[in-house]
């Protein structure tokens, strides 16, 4: 019950004093809750804090002050009682040993070093900048005249915002961490110091999880999407045989889920195909291609691009013949093209043509939002690469089943002996070292 | 959403005989009873889990019917298009069996019908080419799966933007005057367009459509049932006041309404004050009728198809009768058989019926033909 209470009590926020008329919450230091950083050990942070008043000499040096958090980049760097820093404890180069083994050095360094990773992943120095241009944005009286822009600026600056807080949670959980563990083994105390090694432990194993979800922390990477799947030339692709349903020419998949995006991202470019072609009766060695092109489906209506009923031309096709009473089909495919873009969208696997419509759109509406989005990028000067934009030499992965038998990204190098099970749906591997690989190259981010 | 209840309604075991034209003194000899009313069997997606098969079972069914799918001679004057074949194969399935992680054996997929009867359904679709909705008693129609079945015309996709039309005219005449609005759908069939009007037609709107057909009438019953469209107005005002709950109590009126008659006749009490009309009536010209598409000429009944010699007897009954069953202002939409009937529709609706009718003109399908003719009355 206590415990509940306290961190009922936590949860208190207050507004920003630099800015009162901001409608952001801020929540103080102390106020503030572990949620998502102390995912099984808040007992923990209450046991600490009655430790914390019994030893009213010790509470100055345990406490790490923040200030100005409405300037998010001018804050002082958090400390230990004894001045240690995360950065510092990453030059201390102390071994990084198994969960196992090591002392509580081993697991400092482990955190240290997960922090960085992941700072590094979200683009640390970015956020920082972006930050302080959202804070001053939000700071213009006039900001309201503008509701739709002042929603984008408090939802990016939210946004950055949750994650700013998650990181620097985790230093500050990792710094007090260390100035228990000094505490207890100052006093003697023998269980407060296996407490504190187990707590340490707990958020080494956190931090590691957290570098991963830092991997997908791009702009729609927790969206659904659509996956478009195109077979090219070479060798001999082969769209229908006669009696005989022999391939896909072009296929257009919905990925409902989190961070469906996220991952399938990684997915684009053009796939390459070594293998004894079933359809040769020579019985000859084949390379076929597919490009795999990406599409997310925001979730935010008020982020789609508003489409003009009279730009759109929708249009049944294999349609033929009188039609109406005369016909009995339950073909129902539909075409939709945007007049102004040229961008065309087609439905047929519905069981109706309202509901083929209805698809036709969404995929319409997800690659006119997918052209936007990539206009506003060039605009920006920024280099995101395009994903609907795949060049045929743009290869990412091969897949050889003969004369030997592997799977290889050429952009990681990863690469596997067994190319049924990557067939088969095994991507894990090759998605998570292409998604660490891209966003750990850019070094001097941080 | 209200689940239907199967078997339907008692069906009309008795027709009301007509009355004898001179009565004789003598007692007229018993006649026998007329036969029970035919209906089609229930969807099959709707029929309990009566049955269960081993996947590999299934498997064995499914290359089985992929193959005959494939089979089809390549010299047919009429083919049946193979990959439409295959997803009608897939849809088969997604209707016949049920979620295998609700089923007691988990090695067991849970059918809706023996797999000897899922075998003679794809005998009966590719060899002897009744149509798919029959096969498995539904058409997908806009956002709606409705009961079909022999007897009753299977609705067109093209019939599908009926609806839309409506719900343009809804919405363009939102806020104006306070009554309620009535809109018919003339010749129903399986209910499609009053059942997707219903979901249009606002909170003052409902919808009367008539059938001649019995089957049609009861089938269209079972969809507006499934729909919760029956008695839905009574729902729907109960949280508007105890004066609106007594009325609905009182007088209780259902969203969309089925009666059996010819055209206008079951629309008596609604002459003139019909807020609109619309119908796919039969339009295809008698001497077209040998020639239709197999699905169609051998099973869909000639009752919804037959529109006479020219093809348009019934939709000149139709433009005749709107004169008098509109009210001012009234809206109309009529499917027909393309270009040449909507063009000839328009020319008479403006010409031999002038004054009585603004805005005609004929409206596209997404095939780009004249599909409609709609227009208000004046």
């Amino acid at each position: 019950m206590v415990p509940f209470l306290l961190r009922r009590f936590r949860f208190k926020p207050f507004i920003n004093p630099r800015n009162p008329n901001s409608n952001v919450l801020y929540s103080s230091r102390h106020l503030e809750p572990h949620n998502g950083f102390r995912p099984s050990h808040s007992v923990f942070g209450w046991t600490w804090s009655s430790q914390n008043s019994q030893n009213p000499s010790r509470s100055q040096s345990l406490s790490v002050i923040y200030r100005g958090l409405a300037s998010e980049a001018a804050f002082v760097e958090a400390r230990t009682s004894d001045g240690l820093t995360v950065d510092g404890i990453v030059e201390q180069r102390w071994p990084i040993l198994d969960e196992g083994e090591g002392d509580w050095k081993s697991h400092a360094a482990a955190i240290a070093q997960s922090i960085q990773i992941i700072k590094k992943r979200l683009q640390w120095k970015k956020i920082m900048v972006r930050l302080d241009v959202l804070s001053a944005e939000l700071n213009r009286p006039d900001l309201w005249d503008d509701p739709v822009h002042a929603g984008k600026v408090s939802r990016e600056h939210g946004g950055l915002m949750g994650k700013l807080k998650e990181v620097r949670g985790l230093e500050q959980e990792l710094l007090e961490q260390i100035d228990m563990l000094t505490l207890a083994h100052e006093e003697n105390d023998e269980e407060l110091e296996s407490e504190s090694m187990k707590a340490l432990l707990l958020t080494r194993r956190s931090a590691k999880e957290k570098e991963h979800v830092a991997l997908l922390s791009g702009d729609h990477d927790s969206c659904s999407c659509f996956i478009e799947v195109q077979a090219g030339a070479g060798g001999t692709v082969v769209d229908e045989m006669p009696g005989e349903i022999a391939g896909i020419k072009r296929a257009t998949l919905k990925v409902d889920g989190d961070y469906a995006f996220g991952y399938a991202k990684a997915e684009v470019g053009v796939h390459r195909l070594v293998r004894i072609s079933p359809f040769d009766s020579a019985k000859r060695r084949h390379t076929s291609f597919a490009a795999v092109a990406v599409i997310p489906i925001l979730d935010d209506a008020s982020s789609h691009v508003q489409i003009n009923e009279s730009d759109l031309r929708i249009e049944r096709f294999r349609s033929g013949g009188p039609g109406g009473q005369h016909a009995n089909t339950t073909e129902s495919a539909v075409r939709i093209v945007h007049i102004p873009t040229g961008v065309t969208a087609t439905s047929q696997n519905e069981r109706s043509q309202h509901m083929n419509k209805a698809m036709a759109m969404a995929v319409l509406q997800s690659r006119l939002d997918q052209l936007e989005m990539a206009r506003q990028a060039q605009m920006n000067a920024q280099h995101t690469q395009s994903l609907t934009k795949i060049s045929w030499g743009n290869q990412i992965r091969t897949y050889v089943l003969h004369p030997y038998r592997m799977v290889k990204d050429l952009r990681t190098n990863y690469e596997v002996s067994d190319p049924d099970s990557v067939l088969e749906g095994d991507l894990d591997g090759f998605i998570l070292s292409f998604l660490s690989a891209s966003l750990d190259k850019h070094g001097d981010d941080l | 959403m209200l689940l239907p209840k199967l078997p339907l309604r008692p069906t009309k075991l008795f027709a009301s005989a007509t009355p004898p034209l001179f009565s004789t003194s003598s007692p007229p000899p018993p006649s026998p009873p007329p036969p029970p009313l035919k209906l089609p069997k229930p969807p099959l997606f709707l029929r309990p889990l009566i049955s269960s098969a081993t996947p590999t079972s299934l498997h064995s069914f499914h290359s089985w019917a992929k193959s005959l799918a494939l089979s089809t001679p390549p010299d047919d004057p009429d083919p049946l298009d193979p990959n439409l074949l295959l997803r009608e194969l897939q849809w088969l399935l997604q209707d016949a069996t049920g979620d295998v992680g609700r089923s007691q054996n988990p090695d067991l997929v849970p059918l809706r019908a023996d797999l000897g009867d899922l075998y003679g359904l794809w005998r009966e679709r590719v060899l002897e080419r009744r149509p798919f909705q029959y096969v498995v008693g539904c058409e997908h129609w806009r956002d709606l799966v409705l009961w079909v079945g022999e007897g009753v015309l299977i609705p067109r996709p093209e019939t599908e933007v009926v609806v839309d039309l409506v719900k343009e005219v809804v919405i363009g005449r939102s806020g104006r005057g306070d009554g309620e609005e009535v809109w018919a759908d003339l010749g129903t069939g399986s209910g499609a367009i009053a059942v997707g009007m219903g979901g249009v037609v606002g909170e003052r709107g409902r919808v009367v459509a008539t059938d001649l057909s019995e089957v049609a009438v009861e089938v269209a019953r079972f969809n507006v049932e499934r729909y919760g469209l029956k008695e839905s107005i009574l729902e729907l005002k109960a949280y508007e006041g105890l004066t609106r709950v007594l009325v609905n109590w009182l007088a209780p009126w259902d969203k969309v309404q089925i009666r059996q008659g010819s055209w206008f006749e079951p629309l008596e009490d609604v002459k003139g004050k019909l807020t609109g009309l619309v119908s796919n009536p039969p339009y295809i010209p008698s001497r077209n009728l040998p020639g239709l598409q197999a699905e169609v000429g051998r099973y869909e009944p000639k009752l919804a198809l037959d529109g006479g010699k020219s093809g348009m007897d019934h939709l000149i009954h139709l433009c005749e009768g709107s004169v008098s069953y509109l009210k001012p202002g009234g809206f109309f939409a009529f499917e027909t058989n393309g270009d040449e009937q909507s063009e000839f529709l328009v020319d008479f609706m403006v010409s031999k019926l002038e004054n009585n009718f603004r805005d005609v003109k004929a409206v596209a399908d997404f095939a780009v033909i004249k599909r409609f003719v709609t227009g208000f009355r004046s």
